[in-house]
């Protein structure tokens, strides 16, 4: 499946997501690719009704997810109630359309 | 370092301005503040613009050089400076370095933002092109939406509850019913736009749990004030306030990447060294303008600028600590979220109104005594922050 790619730091251990060139806590500059695991728990979440242009859609539910393997990055939720902490799926699909092109990204479902 | 004076200060009415183009807000603003100095034709050295994104909002670019053209202040040196809605803030900073420093005697700064040329939408996707365009933007992210991620956390962590956002609401635009320069001046009730069975029409949710009433307008406007020395400034009729610290600190890009996203640490760290430039406490603080730009802000940097302990701003707020005539006045002039927020304009604003605050020039919701003012500039979502600490000298 498509995902993201993270990044652990080869000195310390530290997960990042996205890409910096020296990492966030030792500033080594050495880092393996990484995926984050299928699954993952609700940090926190908010439901957007006032989108920015080029989305034409309201209640849009964004949250933020922390993998099994300690990967976080923000997503779009299709979920009915979000409750924090709640066990999600992740999927990858058409988030957002930039100048015509589709542009994917990670999606969640309740696990 | 020499000491910094700010000699004047001016802004325009932030509101919806059809009529004005960016160049002429400012340049308005500008020759409020030079007049408010009274250094009559004395040449102003150099002078700096904050503003985040005319190239976008009005399709005009190198501003600051359009500015002194307009204003006739050629040869003095000009730079226009962006840093997200920080760009006031930063201006204020690149502006007081330049007299500090001895690089120039009187500097102009100016901070302005005209956003309403453009649709809500459009404004809205503008403004969230400051988000990490792979990891935040291309999934909707807006600045309420990361505002929203983050009050859920901070209610759930603190026990802050929506009563308390509408507390700040409601005392912010009861402020900025004295403040003639405020965007929005309507008094608001916590019935109205919280408890009322039609209160999710007055206040709809923007990015839950956040609502309309939680969010500062959209506004354009300008504000400007001069600095010069104190060498200079012991001729001029007005009280000689100073900027005696400055900080600023930056945090990660996205939101999510902070251990704990609860903790403001630019906030934190920008205040230290504001208050440690300055050699004040925040104890020592009679007025402050914090950066409101969502309630929930206005209480979390309460706590993390030093002015209360974590989990207490909200108690402060129930007991009118914050209000005009409590222990310590937070946004008199109504903050961003009644005075408006034409981002590049804010940073500038503050130091407008904690000038007006020290001076004891701010008419009907003037702070009593105040002798020692703070202000907070938030930029990105808390990724680059300024803290300035100001005092009366005379
Ligand atoms: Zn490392």
């Amino acid at each position: 499946m498509n995902t993201i790619t993270a990044y652990k730091c080869k000195q310390c251990g530290l997960v990042m997501y996205p890409h910096h060139f020296r990492c966030l806590k030792c500033h080594a500059r050495e880092f393996e690719e990484i995926t984050p695991s299928e699954k993952g728990k609700l940090l926190t979440y908010t439901i957007v009704e006032q989108l920015p242009w080029g989305i034409d859609e309201r209640g849009r539910v964004l949250g933020v997810v922390e993998f099994d393997n300690g990967v976080k990055a923000l997503g779009v939720l299709h979920v009915e109630n979000p409750k924090m902490g709640m066990k999600l799926k992740a999927g990858w699909d058409c988030v957002r359309v930039i100048g015509g092109e589709e542009v994917y990204g990670l999606t969640f479902q309740a696990a | 370092m020499r000491p910094v004076v700010v000699a004047g200060a001016g802004m325009i009415p932030f509101e919806r301005r059809d009529e004005d183009t960016l160049v002429d807000m400012m340049a308005v603003a500008s020759l409020k503040a030079m007049d408010d100095a009274g250094l009559g034709d004395r040449a102003v050295d150099a002078v700096y613009v904050g503003n985040m994104a005319s190239g976008l909002f009005n399709h005009q670019v190198s501003v600051a050089s359009a500015l002194v053209d307009r204003l006739s202040l050629m040869p003095a040196a000009a730079d226009r400076i962006e840093n997200g809605p920080a760009s006031g803030g930063s201006a204020m900073k690149n502006g007081f370095l330049a007299v500090a420093s001895g690089y120039a005697d009187v500097v102009l700064v100016v901070g302005g933002e005209k956003m309403r040329e453009v649709i809500g939408p459009k404004a809205t996707d503008i403004v969230a092109a400051m988000t990490h365009p792979q990891a935040e933007y291309i999934y909707g992210v807006t600045l309420p939406a990361l505002a929203g991620l983050f009050t859920r956390l901070y209610m759930e962590k603190y026990g802050v509850t929506r009563e308390h956002l509408t507390m700040v609401a409601i005392k912010n635009q009861e402020n900025g019913l004295l403040n003639p320069y405020a965007h929005i001046r309507m008094k608001i009730t916590m019935e109205g736009v919280l408890k009322h069975p039609q209160a999710h029409i007055n206040s709809p949710v923007v990015a839950d749990p956040l609502h309309l009433y939680d969010c500062c307008p959209v506004s354009d406007g300008s504000a400007a004030v001069l600095l010069t020395t104190e060498e200079i400034a012991k001729d001029l009729k007005k009280p000689i306030v100073t900027i005696d610290g400055v900080g600023q600190a930056t945090d990660t890009h996205t939101v999510h990447e902070r251990s704990d996203p609860t903790e403001l640490k630019a906030v934190i760290e920008s205040s230290k060294k504001a208050f440690s430039m300055a050699n004040a406490k925040p104890k020592d603080v009679d007025v402050a303008e914090l950066h409101d730009a969502f309630t929930v802000l206005e209480i979390a940097e309460s706590e993390q600028a030093g002015f209360f302990p974590l989990g207490e701003g909200a108690k402060a707020l129930e007991r009118g600590d914050t209000r005009i005539g409590g222990k310590l006045p937070i946004n008199p002039s109504g903050g961003l979220k009644a005075r408006g927020h034409p981002v590049g304009a804010t940073g500038v604003a503050q130091i407008v109104e904690l000038t007006w605050q020290l001076r004891g020039e701010a008419g009907e919701r003037q702070v009593k005594k105040a002798k020692t003012g703070f202000s907070l500039n938030f930029g990105g979502f808390g990724n680059n922050v300024l803290a300035f600490v100001m005092r009366r000298k005379s």
